[in-house]
């Protein structure tokens, strides 16, 4: 049988750009090498870098994979957002986040980001069987 | 061994400071079974930046990996997460075996994604704590062992001046494991 996993979540700009400056390991630690390029490569990289945690974030919301919350989850690295060459977002997953992943069974995934003023939101849908 | 530097209240007093100062609460209102989630509000940005906060405080290095992942990576593929994402009856037991007191709600069957509400500032204390324990005997850069604290969070060499170095939370979370396979042979 299919199913369908949605997860969605909203970030507040100001608030992931000012941890960001407090914590020179913070991008490194969340976000990969090439979404850093992306992100630094754009007018505002801060509404870059949070849409792209609040995909990461509606992944794991979809999937159910929760964070442990004592400590710093790797799995917020192994989520890895880029845009194709259309523009439009893509996500690819590796460790444990693609363990996860297989273990029900994702055939496809989608997700989409916005963003106005001081917010960026996204949306990932799952599709599994 | 830190215990004899850092005590357990001081850590306990700067986990809340680093709750108040993220969220923006009262540090008077939060108790150590407040659950972060439930009890006072906290979202996922705020976790990292509490941990964050832990880390500069003491000069420690959280753990990367959640202990389900390292679990799996031990005793392989479906030890600890089965198909519906719900955690397996034998992790659930070393969950209660590791932090027990500190997750009372913890129980078999229970969806991955309901773990990050049981964390609550008692475990996050005694998350600290775990890795304050593992200073070494001897200063890893001169060989001596003359501890000392400095403004009551940072232990110091009295003899080089070098921070002491603790073992990382991923390598904790392993040596534990590897002890209590051995000693309980859960898997
Ligand atoms: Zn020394």
């Amino acid at each position: 049988m299919m199913k369908i996993l949605q997860g969605i979540d909203i970030v507040d700009i100001s608030k992931l750009k000012r941890i960001i400056q407090k914590n020179k390991t913070f991008i490194s630690d969340i976000f990969t090498e090439k979404e850093r390029e992306y992100c630094e490569s754009r007018k505002d990289p801060y509404i870059h870098f949070a849409g792209r945690f609040a995909a990461k974030e509606s992944f794991m919301k979809a999937l159910g994979t929760g964070f442990s919350g004592i400590g710093i989850d790797h799995l917020f690295q192994e989520i890895e957002v880029l845009p194709a060459p259309s523009g439009k977002p893509e996500l690819h997953i590796k460790g444990w986040a693609e363990k996860l992943a297989k273990k029900r069974r994702i055939r496809q995934c989608t997700v989409s980001i916005s963003h106005a003023s001081d917010y960026a939101v996204a949306s990932v849908i799952l599709i599994g069987n | 061994m830190s215990q004899n530097f850092i005590t357990e209240a001081t850590v306990f007093e700067e986990v809340k400071k680093a709750i108040a100062e993220t969220l923006n609460i009262d540090k008077d209102s939060i108790t150590a079974e407040s659950s972060l989630i439930k009890d006072l509000g906290a979202e996922s940005l705020d976790f990292l930046d509490i941990n964050y906060r832990l880390e500069q405080a003491f000069g420690i290095k959280m753990a990367r990996h959640f202990i389900l992942e390292h679990i799996e990576e031990m005793f392989g593929e479906g030890s600890a997460i089965d198909a519906n994402s719900r955690i397996t009856d034998k992790a659930v037991s070393l969950l209660q075996f590791r932090m027990g007191e500190n997750f009372p709600e913890l129980r078999a069957g229970m969806d991955m994604d309901e773990v990050p509400a049981l964390v609550t500032v008692q475990s996050l204390t005694r998350g600290v704590l775990d890795i304050l324990d593992s200073l070494p005997e001897k200063c890893s850069a001169c060989g001596n062992s003359e501890w000392q604290s400095e403004n009551s969070l940072r232990i110091k060499c009295g003899s080089c001046q070098e921070y002491a170095a603790f073992t990382n939370g991923d390598d904790l979370i392993k040596a534990w494991l590897t002890k209590v396979q051995e000693e309980k042979k859960i898997f």
